[in-house]
């Protein structure tokens, strides 16, 4: 090595260090923005038919729209914006939330409640400057739907008529069908775009199913089967490129997925009618998908660009209220169709319909996003900027908002919020949330099958002090199944701790006069340390206060959820999370036989009233039908509440607009601050 | 300078046959592990799971994955989509999280030579004065308590007491300082050590006494005769030193919402994101190689006993 090279070396090294330390610390500015909140962990996706989640729906209701939107009931605005009147919040510190219109103007709803008439707002448009119309929602529905798209929430849409069908992709001889040909721009993309025609569906054959091995696994089966399924041919009364006629059958045509070698009219055929066309092709043609036919036969129509008619399988009162959820907000079909999946959800080429846009996203960082000046209510919009951060540890969080960075913190951790509730700034409300910690009773196993005994164990219950010394999270004690916070529903309880009444409902037990004392009680959950610790607690209960011995059986997470549905347990934790804001998704998984369950419990007076709940047309009847089916429920208790969960919002004092509530809905677009 | 450009050239060939073993043993481990990238507690109905598979080409045999994945890579440089953050692809989470695990790395590693030289320096020629008796001890403290409690303190004493710093965040100056400190402070103390031995055995040598005997002053011979050699320890433990800097960021981006790297390369293999866990995998043996390269090559520049060889 020459002398020169290495007496300049160590310059060049320090020439390199200076010139990396000095990229390091270049910077760009970022102008600040009006208002930053704790989004938790990084937003998954913003593309409302794949997301999930409290961060995602944060961002996505800031940005989208749907036909409703979320809004607390009796907040009213002027015309800029300025407040007439603010809802009351009741006694836990929850403010009513409903929906208020949105991309629709008003909607009809039938004399049968199935179908909806929603009248689009007059000139709403997308973000860049197109009109959005009904149309936008038949395409935005159907690609959410649609089996590629493959969309977790899609079953918020399955109460449409034949949705369901839809998705999974299920046909029967004498359906109408859509063929899509192989022929998509690009195959990747999960929505139809190849050639689509429609055509009845005469006839399916199926070839021979091939047994998988005896050792081979579920999911072994379940590929085994969906190959198989792939192989089916279909027989349709028109081909592609044939003029369709209502009248006559033109040409039979046979369609499959995966064409398999062998000849097809050999396989066991099941025809419309029991009827076998004359003739029929040698092979069948291969087609991209087959399915229903979405425009004649799912629940979802756009007679013109103005109306949407939606019609459901069922009577669903709580459907408005799901149309503000963004699983059912519309997406720009130019937008998706142009710069496909994923890259259409690039800040630079998103196109929404909200208050909001997305100005740039920086992975783990932050979400911002500028209002939308073509939102059809922006004159109401206060906050300008907004920045989404995507903070995932909670400390960090709280250490954030403590030195001014943020001004909402959507977690906090559990060992700060007595000194947070502490605050004299009163920044911190901890309100129920519509999540419920419980203890299954299995029914049929001495010496739960006696309703005294269960009466008894819940009497005997101190979840007061489960809930502060044990979870200590600002968790309160429960003492019904439906959680409070849903408007108009008020649930009837269960008895209070109370150990001299649980010990006079345990003499009246059966099996208080057993020579042998009353049979062991085992508590099954799954490993976690503080199911553990509330196990544990109840255990001592349940012996100080009954003089029942207990025994706890911790499982891990597969197994317990086998337990449970097996019934091979007699106490088990659980806790459930609403699919939907409506008491009924607390309240019919109790009905006899119900997938859900899995207590053995079964009442028919109880089965009756959920029915009649879902059969009465007066929402407030509804309302007291189902509050009639919970009393039942609470007075035979084959399930202990132990504690709702509580919201964690630390919220600046110079915010306005925030309403606590149980929903955890608090739409950004009513946000303002105030110095 | 033939010698450099054959020794770079083997070298390359040494890394291209280690980052496919790499690639490999990661691929297979990763396929091994139980769970997928699409499980969840509420169940998918099988349709929509074989949909989603089909989506990432989950549902092709083993081996065409891997042959189509690393065929991605080495002829378009394509990692593909991540699985997890559905939005963005595998090269766009690299291109957003490496500037700043780099901005954060070079700044630890700056403050951690700087810091570390001078006070090992300080330390041997002030053998046993309160200077070196009090870096030494600071020296051991930064090695031996974990970043985390540092970073801790740093928040309560800077952010919370002086108000000096931002608590967390990304994109000013004044939000790296803090982490980058906390990151860079065991690294530091090591290099002190590392100084100060090497420098107190090189001042025990015969040239530093004839150089003191021809009259040089103090701060010319140590300098300029006594450093480079007593810097040689040094720059071989710059290889693992980045490496550690690199991998050892994770606490330290929650603790102080940094959108770097390390997060992803944890999160990408405990939620089976399949392909964003091999990227990261890969760039940091990228990185890695790159480094312990540079290292050899200034290793021969500053010692001329150090030959690369030819052959």
């Amino acid at each position: 090595m020459h002398p020169s090279i290495r007496n300049a070396f160590p310059y060049i090294a320090l020439a390199g260090l200076f010139s990396a330390l000095a990229w390091a610390v270049s910077f760009g500015t970022l102008p600040p923005a009006d208002f930053s909140f704790h989004n938790g962990d990084e937003v998954k996706t913003v593309d409302p038919a794949l997301a999930y989640g409290q961060p995602e729906h944060r961002v996505l209701t800031a940005m989208f729209e749907g036909l409703y939107r979320e809004w607390p009931i009796g907040y009213e605005m002027d015309e800029q914006g300025n407040v007439i009147s603010e809802p009351e919040p009741d006694e836990n510190g929850n403010y009513p939330v409903g929906s208020a219109p949105g991309m629709a103007e008003s909607h009809e709803l039938s004399e049968d409640g199935r179908v909806y008439t929603f009248h689009m707002r007059p000139g709403v448009k997308w973000s860049d400057g197109s009109p959005l119309t009904a149309h936008d929602f038949v395409w935005s529905w159907r690609r959410t739907l649609h089996p590629e798209t493959a969309a977790v929430y899609g079953y918020q849409l399955w109460y449409l008529l034949g949705a369901k069908k839809y998705t999974e992709g299920r046909v029967e001889v004498g359906d109408l069908v859509e063929i899509e040909m192989p022929n998509r721009p690009r195959a990747d993309q999960p929505f139809p775009r190849g050639d689509i025609h429609r055509a009845k569906l005469l006839g399916i054959a199926r070839p021979r199913e091939v047994r998988p091995p005896e050792n081979a696994s579920d999911e072994d089966k379940e590929a085994l089967k969906a190959t198989w399924r792939s192989g089916w041919v279909y027989i349709v009364d028109h081909a592609a490129g044939d003029t369709e006629s209502d009248s006559e059958p033109t040409k039979i045509a046979a369609y499959s997925k995966n064409i398999v070698a062998g000849d097809w009219q050999k396989y066991d055929t099941e025809w419309l009618d029991g009827k076998k066309p004359a003739s029929l092709p040698n092979k069948p043609e291969k087609c991209k998908q087959l399915l229903l036919d979405f425009e004649s036969s799912v629940g979802v129509k756009a007679p013109d660009a103005s109306t949407l008619v939606v019609t459901l399988e069922n009577r669903t009162p709580f459907f408005i209220d799901l149309t503000a959820f963004y699983p059912l907000y519309p997406v720009n079909r130019a937008c998706v169709e142009q710069y496909g999946n994923p890259n259409w959800t690039r800040p630079d080429n998103l196109v929404t319909n909200g208050a909001y846009t997305m100005e740039f996203r920086r992975v783990r960082d932050r979400m911002r996003l500028i209002k939308n000046p073509a939102y059809w209510d922006a004159d109401r919009v206060k906050l300008e900027i907004v920045d989404a951060m995507a903070v995932k540890s909670a400390t960090t969080a709280l250490n954030m908002y403590l030195t001014g960075q943020l001004e909402w913190v959507t977690d906090v951790p559990a060992s700060v919020i007595p000194d947070l509730i502490a605050r004299p700034e009163k920044d911190f409300i901890p309100t129920p949330v519509l999540i419920i910690y419980f203890y299954r009773l299995n029914t049929t196993r001495p010496p739960l099958d006696d309703v005294h005994l269960r009466r008894a164990l819940n009497l005997a219950m101190d979840k007061q002090l489960i809930c502060e010394k044990v979870t200590q999270g600002g968790q309160m004690p429960a003492r019904s199944i439906v959680p409070p916070g849903l408007p108009g529903y008020n649930s009837p309880l269960c008895g209070e701790f109370d150990v001299e009444a649980a010990r006079a409902e345990l003499a009246k037990s059966k099996y208080a006069k057993l020579p042998g004392g009353i049979p062991k009680i085992e508590i099954t959950y799954n490993d976690n340390d503080t199911h553990r610790a509330i196990a544990e607690v109840i255990q001592q209960m349940w012996k100080n206060n009954l003089g029942i011995n207990v025994d706890l059986k911790s499982l891990e997470w597969t197994s317990y959820l086998d337990a449970q549905h097996t019934m091979q347990y007699s106490v088990c934790r659980a806790g459930w999370v609403p699919d939907y804001p409506d008491a009924n998704t607390f309240i019919d998984m109790w009905l006899t036989g119900g997938g859900n369950n899995e207590t053995g419990w079964s009442n028919a007076k109880y089965d009756a009233l959920v029915k009649q709940a879902a059969e009465e047309p007066d929402p407030d009847e509804r309302l007291r039908r189902m509050e009639e089916a919970e009393a039942i429920l609470m007075d035979e208790l084959p399930i202990v509440p132990i504690y709702y969960y509580t919201g964690k919002n630390l919220v600046s004092p110079k915010v306005k607009g925030f309403f606590h509530n149980a929903l955890e809905k608090y739409p950004i677009q009513l946000m303002r601050i105030e110095e | 300078m033939g010698g450099v450009v054959g020794f770079l050239l083997r070298r390359a060939c040494w890394v291209v046959i280690t980052l496919w073993i790499v690639y490999t043993a990661s691929f297979i481990l990763m396929r091994n592990v139980p769970g997928g990238p699409f499980d969840s507690e509420r169940k998918l109905p099988a349709e929509i799971q074989k949909n989603i598979e089909a989506r990432y080409n989950l549902d092709q045999p083993l081996l065409t994955q891997y042959f189509d994945h690393l065929g991605n890579i080495l002829f378009r440089g394509d990692f593909g989509p991540s699985f997890r953050m559905t939005d963005f692809t595998v090269n766009q989470v690299i291109a957003q999280g490496f500037p700043v695990s780099a901005s954060m790395g070079i700044f630890a590693i700056t403050f951690a030579i700087v810091l570390g030289t001078l006070s090992g320096i300080v330390s041997a020629v002030r053998r046993h004065s309160v200077w070196d008796v009090s870096f030494m001890t600071a020296a051991t403290l930064g090695i031996a308590v974990p970043n985390f409690v540092l970073a801790s303190l740093a928040i309560v004493v800077f952010v919370f007491q002086l108000q000096w710093f931002p608590a967390a965040g990304w994109g000013s100056l004044r939000q790296i300082i803090l982490p980058a400190l906390c990151l860079g402070a065991p690294y530091a103390g090591y290099i002190a050590r590392l100084t100060r031995t090497g420098m107190l055995e090189v001042l025990g040598r015969d040239y530093i006494r004839t150089a003191y005997a021809k009259g040089l002053g103090e701060r010319r011979v140590v300098m300029r005769h006594a450093l480079r050699g007593a810097l040689l320890p040094v720059v071989s433990y710059l290889g693992p030193a980045t490496a550690g800097i690199l991998t050892g960021s994770l606490v330290l981006e929650q603790i102080f919402a940094l959108p770097g790297m390390g997060s992803h390369f944890v999160e990408a293999a405990s939620q089976r994101d399949y392909p964003l866990a091999l990227g990261m995998v890969m760039i940091y043996t990228c990185l890695l190689l790159f480094m312990n390269t540079m290292v050899d090559l200034s290793y021969a520049m500053i010692d001329p006993r150090v030959k690369i060889e030819t052959q």
